[in-house]
C-alpha cells in the first residue's frame, strides 16, 4: 500500500471504514462540547446524563473513541483498512503525543501510586520518551493513532474505575494551596483527549498521508475556532443570566408606570419602570439604581471621542499628507505606540496631578473626559494613519490633475475613503476606555452611590453667566460615578454589604450587565457607521 | 561622465551607420536636429524648450524641445524608462508633486511660461488635464466623479448651505455631466445609473469616466498617459474613436506604447529613445514610412 501505486482519481463510494473514521471524528466533537459545558459547569459531574452518571458516560464516550482509533491504525497497518500513510508521523506529531503521556504519568506515579513528585517528574520524562518514539519511528498509521488514541483509553478506563471521581481531589501539599479537584481535571482531561483523538480520527479519515494530515489540521483549526466563539458566547450568557434579576427587580410595565423624563423640552412618561436603570441609590427608594453611572459612563465615553477625534485625525492628516517623512515623524510614531501601550494607571495619575488642580481642584467629569481622551488619542493617531496610508495614491493624482488643492483633495477624497478605518480605531479604543476603571478611580469618581438626582445633565447643565467666558456648566465640574468604577467599588471593598442593597451579588451582576450593554451599544453605533461609510465607498 | 560618454559612443555609431544620407556634408549633430523638426500648419499650442528632468541622480530627460499643435492629436512613443511620461507630467506640472524631481529649461503654454513664479497651478491644470495610465475614478457616484472639479473649483455650487438659500446648481450640473458623458461617449451606457459608485462600472468605462472628468473642467489640452494599456482590444478601440472625435475641439497629447496605436489615431508622432532623448519629432505617416533616424526604424 506504501508503494508508488496510483490511487483513483475520484473516489466514488463512501466505504465502511470512512464512516466508521467520520463517526469516530463526530464522537470527539461531542466530547469537545460536553467538556466545555463541563468546564463552565453547565453540566454537572455529580448528576447523571442520558440515563447514566456523567463521568461514566466521558469515560465510555473516551475509551469509544480511543479504542476505535487504535483500531483504525492497527487495521491500517494490518492491511484491512485501505490508506496512504507515510513513512513517520513526523516529529511535531511525535512531541504532541509526548506532552499529554507526561502529564499522565506524572500523576499516576506521583498521586495514584503516590511515589511524590521527584519521582513524578522522571515518569513524566520516561514516559513523554516513549510515546515520543511510538509516535514518530512506526509508520504513520500506527504512530499517529496508536499512542494518542491508548490516552482516551487510558483516561476513560480511570473515570469509569473511579479513581477519578465526581468527588476527586488532590491537595498537592506546596505552600500555597493548590488543589486540582474533579470539576476541573475531568473536564480538561477530556477536553485534551477529545481534541487529540479527534485530530487522529480525522487523520485517518483522510487515509493518512498528505490528505490525512490536511484533515488533521482542519479538524483542530474548526475546534478552535468554534471554541473561541464558544467561549465568547458563554462570557456573554453567563453575564445575562446572572444579571438580569437584578435588572428586573421591581419592574413595572404599562402606562402609567415610569418616571417623568423631560427630553428637549417635552414631557413625557415611559411606558415601563425599570428602577435599577432609572433610580439612582438613596435611602428611601424602594429598589436602588445606577442611573447616575450610567449616565455618567455615556457622557464620559461621548466627551473623550469629541476631545480626542478631531485631535487624532488631524494630527493624522499632518503626519501622512503633510510631513516629509524623516526622523520628526519616525519619532511622533515611536511616540504615539508608546502613548497607547503606556499602563491606565499612569494616565490616571496624570490626570490626577495635572488636570484636577487646574479644574475646581476636585475629581470632575471633565478631567475623566480628558483623561480618557489622552488615552484614546493614539489609537486615533495610528489607526486614522494606516488608513490614511491605505488610500490609493491614485486617487490624489487625480485630484490634483484636475487642479484641486491638497485640503480639498483631503477633505473631499482621501478622508471619506479613510473614514471606514478611522471608525474602526474609534470603536477599538471605545471599548478600552468606556472598561477603565483606574483612570475614573483618580480622576472622576465621587462616591460609590450617587442619589439619582444626582445624575450627571450635561446639556441641561450648560448656564449663562454675567462674566467671561459668559458660558459656564457645573455639571462638567462635579464629580459623578462611571459603571467600571462602581463595579470596582462593590467588589473591592465591599461597599454596600451592609447597607441598603437588598442583595449585593445581584446588584453587581446586573451592573456588570448594563456595563456590557452601554459598551455593546457604542460597538453597534461605530459598526452601524462603519458599514454606511464603507458601502458609500463601494458598489455592490 | 558615462553619461557623455554614451552620447558621443551614440554619436560615432550613427557616424558610421548613415555615411550616405549626410552627402551634403554637415555634421550629425545638425541632421539630428532636423530630424526633430517639424513644421506645421497652424498655431503653437504648447512647447517645451531645453526641457531637463532629473530624479535625483538619474538624468530622466536630456535637453527635450518640442513644439505641439493646437487640436491635433500628438503621440509620444518610445521604449519603457525613454522618459515620455515625464514630458507629459512635465506639461501641468505634476512632477512638482514628486519631491526628487528637478526641473530645468521652458514649458509655454499658449506662449506663456509654466515655470515661473507666480504661475496658478490650478488654472493650469484645469487648462491641461489629463488621464492616468489605470482607471482612476474617485469611490464615489457617477455624478459625483464629473462634477468633483467644477464643484471644487466653486464654478458649481451644489453644496447643502446653497441648497438651503435656493442658490444651488443642481440644473447646471445635470447639464455639465451629460455634456461630459456624451462628450466622452459614455452617456448612452449609465445615463440610467448615474448614482451609481464609478467602481461597479468595467475597466474601459471607468476610462472613459476617467476622460469625463478630465473634460468636466473644460481643458485646452488632455494628456493621456498610456489610456488604453490596462484595457482590451474593444475597450481600447472605444478610447481610440473617442480621442479621434476629441481631437476637434481639444489639443490631445498622448503616450503609448504601442506603434500601431500611434500610427492609428495621432496626426505627429514624438520618438524617444531610452536616455531621455526625444529622437525624431514630424508629421505620423512619414515617421513611420520613413523615418529618418536607422534608430527609430529599428
Amino acid at each position: 500500500m506504501a508503494s508508488a501505486t496510483r490511487n483513483d482519481l475520484v473516489e466514488t463510494d463512501t466505504s465502511r471504514t470512512d464512516a466508521v473514521a467520520a463517526a469516530t471524528v463526530g464522537v470527539s466533537a461531542v466530547l469537545f462540547v460536553l467538556a466545555l459545558f463541563a468546564l463552565v459547569e453547565v453540566v454537572t459531574l455529580t448528576e447523571s446524563l442520558a440515563g447514566l452518571p456523567t463521568v461514566t458516560l466521558l469515560g465510555l464516550l473516551l475509551v469509544l473513541l480511543g479504542g476505535t482509533v487504535v483500531a483504525f491504525g492497527v487495521g491500517s497497518r494490518l492491511g484491512y483498512v485501505d490508506t496512504t500513510p507515510r513513512m513517520s508521523a513526523g516529529l511535531i506529531a511525535g512531541l504532541a503525543a509526548a506532552v499529554p503521556w507526561a502529564a499522565v504519568a506524572w500523576g499516576v506515579v506521583a498521586h495514584t501510586l503516590n511515589f511524590g513528585n521527584a519521582a513524578g517528574f522522571v515518569a513524566a520524562g520516561v514516559a513523554a520518551a516513549a510515546a515520543f518514539a511510538a509516535t514518530s519511528f512506526p509508520r504513520e498509521d500506527v504512530g499517529s493513532t496508536v499512542p494518542i488514541g491508548l490516552l482516551p483509553v487510558v483516561v476513560g478506563l480511570v473515570f469509569l474505575t473511579s479513581v477519578i471521581g465526581p468527588t476527586w481531589t488532590w491537595p498537592l501539599g506546596w505552600e500555597q494551596p493548590v488543589t486540582f479537584n474533579a470539576e476541573l481535571v475531568i473536564p480538561v482531561a477530556t477536553l485534551f483527549c477529545a481534541l487529540y483523538a479527534g485530530w487522529a480520527a480525522a487523520k485517518a479519515y483522510g487515509g493518512f498521508g498528505a490528505r490525512g494530515r490536511r484533515m488533521g489540521a482542519y479538524t483542530l483549526i474548526y475546534l478552535n475556532a468554534t471554541s473561541i466563539v464558544a467561549f465568547l458566547f458563554v462570557l456573554i450568557a453567563f453575564t445575562v443570566v446572572q444579571g438580569l434579576p437584578g435588572i428586573f427587580t421591581g419592574a413595572q410595565f404599562g402606562f402609567g408606570t415610569g418616571p417623568e423624563s423631560t427630553i428637549l423640552g417635552v414631557t413625557f412618561q415611559w411606558p415601563f419602570s425599570l428602577p435599577f436603570v432609572m433610580n439612582g441609590v438613596a435611602l428611601l427608594n424602594d429598589f436602588q439604581g445606577v442611573l447616575p453611572a450610567i449616565a455618567g459612563t455615556i457622557w464620559l465615553v461621548i466627551g473623550a471621542v469629541v476631545f480626542a477625534v478631531p485631535l487624532g485625525v488631524g494630527a493624522a492628516i499632518f503626519l501622512t499628507e503633510y510631513a516629509e517623512r524623516g526622523r520628526f515623524t519616525q519619532v511622533v510614531e515611536v511616540a504615539t505606540n508608546g502613548l497607547w501601550s503606556t499602563p491606565s494607571i499612569v494616565f490616571g495619575l496624570f490626570g490626577f496631578a495635572f488636570l484636577i488642580p487646574r479644574f475646581g481642584n476636585q475629581k470632575s467629569l471633565l478631567s475623566g473626559m480628558l483623561t480618557l481622551a489622552f488615552m484614546l488619542l493614539p489609537l486615533v493617531v495610528i489607526t486614522s494613519r494606516e488608513a490614511m496610508l491605505a488610500v490609493p495614491d491614485e486617487y490624489r493624482d487625480a485630484s490634483a490633475a484636475l487642479g484641486v488643492s491638497k485640503w480639498q483633495t483631503i477633505r473631499s477624497v482621501v478622508l471619506p475613503a479613510a473614514l471606514p478605518g478611522v471608525v474602526t480605531g474609534i470603536i477599538l479604543g471605545v471599548g478600552r476606555i468606556a472598561g477603565e476603571t483606574a483612570p475614573i478611580l483618580l480622576t472622576m469618581a465621587g462616591g460609590t452611590f450617587t442619589p439619582g438626582g444626582q445624575t450627571v445633565d450635561v446639556i441641561g447643565g450648560f448656564e449663562f453667566t454675567s462674566a467671561p467666558p459668559f458660558v459656564a456648566n457645573p455639571e462638567l465640574l462635579e464629580a459623578t460615578s462611571a459603571l467600571p468604577y462602581q463595579l470596582f467599588a462593590l467588589i473591592t471593598a465591599g461597599v454596600g454589604e451592609s447597607s441598603n442593597l437588598a442583595n449585593i451579588d445581584q446588584f453587581k451582576w446586573a451592573t456588570a450587565l448594563i456595563l456590557l450593554v452601554v459598551v455593546l451599544s457604542f460597538y453597534a453605533v461605530g459598526i452601524g457607521a462603519r458599514y454606511y461609510f464603507r458601502r458609500k465607498l463601494q458598489y455592490e | 561622465m558615462s553619461e557623455i560618454e554614451q552620447t558621443q559612443t551614440q554619436t560615432t555609431e550613427q557616424a558610421t551607420d548613415q555615411p550616405l544620407e549626410t552627402t551634403t556634408g554637415e555634421s550629425d549633430e545638425e541632421v539630428r536636429e532636423e530630424w526633430r523638426q517639424y513644421d506645421f500648419q497652424g498655431s503653437t499650442k504648447l512647447a517645451a524648450g531645453d526641457l531637463n528632468v532629473h530624479y535625483g541622480d538619474d538624468h530622466a530627460l536630456k535637453d527635450v524641445s518640442i513644439e505641439i499643435p493646437e487640436q491635433s492629436v500628438t503621440a509620444l512613443i518610445g521604449p519603457s524608462g525613454c522618459g515620455k511620461s515625464t514630458v507629459l507630467r512635465c506639461f501641468n506640472r505634476m512632477n512638482d508633486r514628486i519631491s526628487s524631481a528637478r526641473i530645468e529649461g521652458s514649458v509655454t503654454l499658449d506662449g506663456m511660461e509654466i515655470y515661473q513664479d507666480g504661475v496658478n497651478l490650478v488654472e493650469l491644470r484645469k487648462r491641461v488635464g489629463m488621464v492616468f495610465q489605470s482607471p482612476n475614478p474617485f469611490p464615489k457616484s457617477i455624478r459625483e466623479n464629473i462634477a468633483y472639479g467644477p464643484e471644487k473649483h466653486g464654478d458649481l455650487e451644489t453644496g447643502l448651505l446653497s441648497r438651503l438659500l435656493g442658490r444651488s446648481d443642481e440644473a447646471a450640473r445635470e447639464e455639465l455631466v451629460e455634456r461630459c458623458l456624451r462628450d466622452a461617449a459614455l452617456w448612452n451606457e449609465v445615463h440610467d445609473r448615474l448614482d451609481d459608485n464609478a467602481l461597479g462600472l468595467s475597466g474601459g468605462q471607468q476610462q472613459r469616466l476617467c476622460i469625463a472628468r478630465c473634460l468636466s473642467v473644460d481643458p485646452d489640452v488632455i494628456l493621456m498617459d498610456e489610456p488604453a494599456s490596462a484595457l482590451d482590444p474593444i475597450a481600447t478601440a472605444k478610447i481610440e474613436d473617442l480621442i479621434d472625435d476629441l481631437s476637434e475641439e481639444y489639443t490631445v497629447i498622448i503616450v503609448t506604447h504601442s506603434m500601431q496605436q500611434a500610427a492609428r489615431i495621432s496626426d505627429q508622432t514624438a520618438v524617444f529613445l531610452t536616455g531621455g532623448e526625444l529622437v525624431e519629432y514630424g508629421d505620423t505617416d512619414q515617421v513611420f514610412e520613413d523615418p529618418q533616424s536607422d534608430r527609430v526604424e529599428d
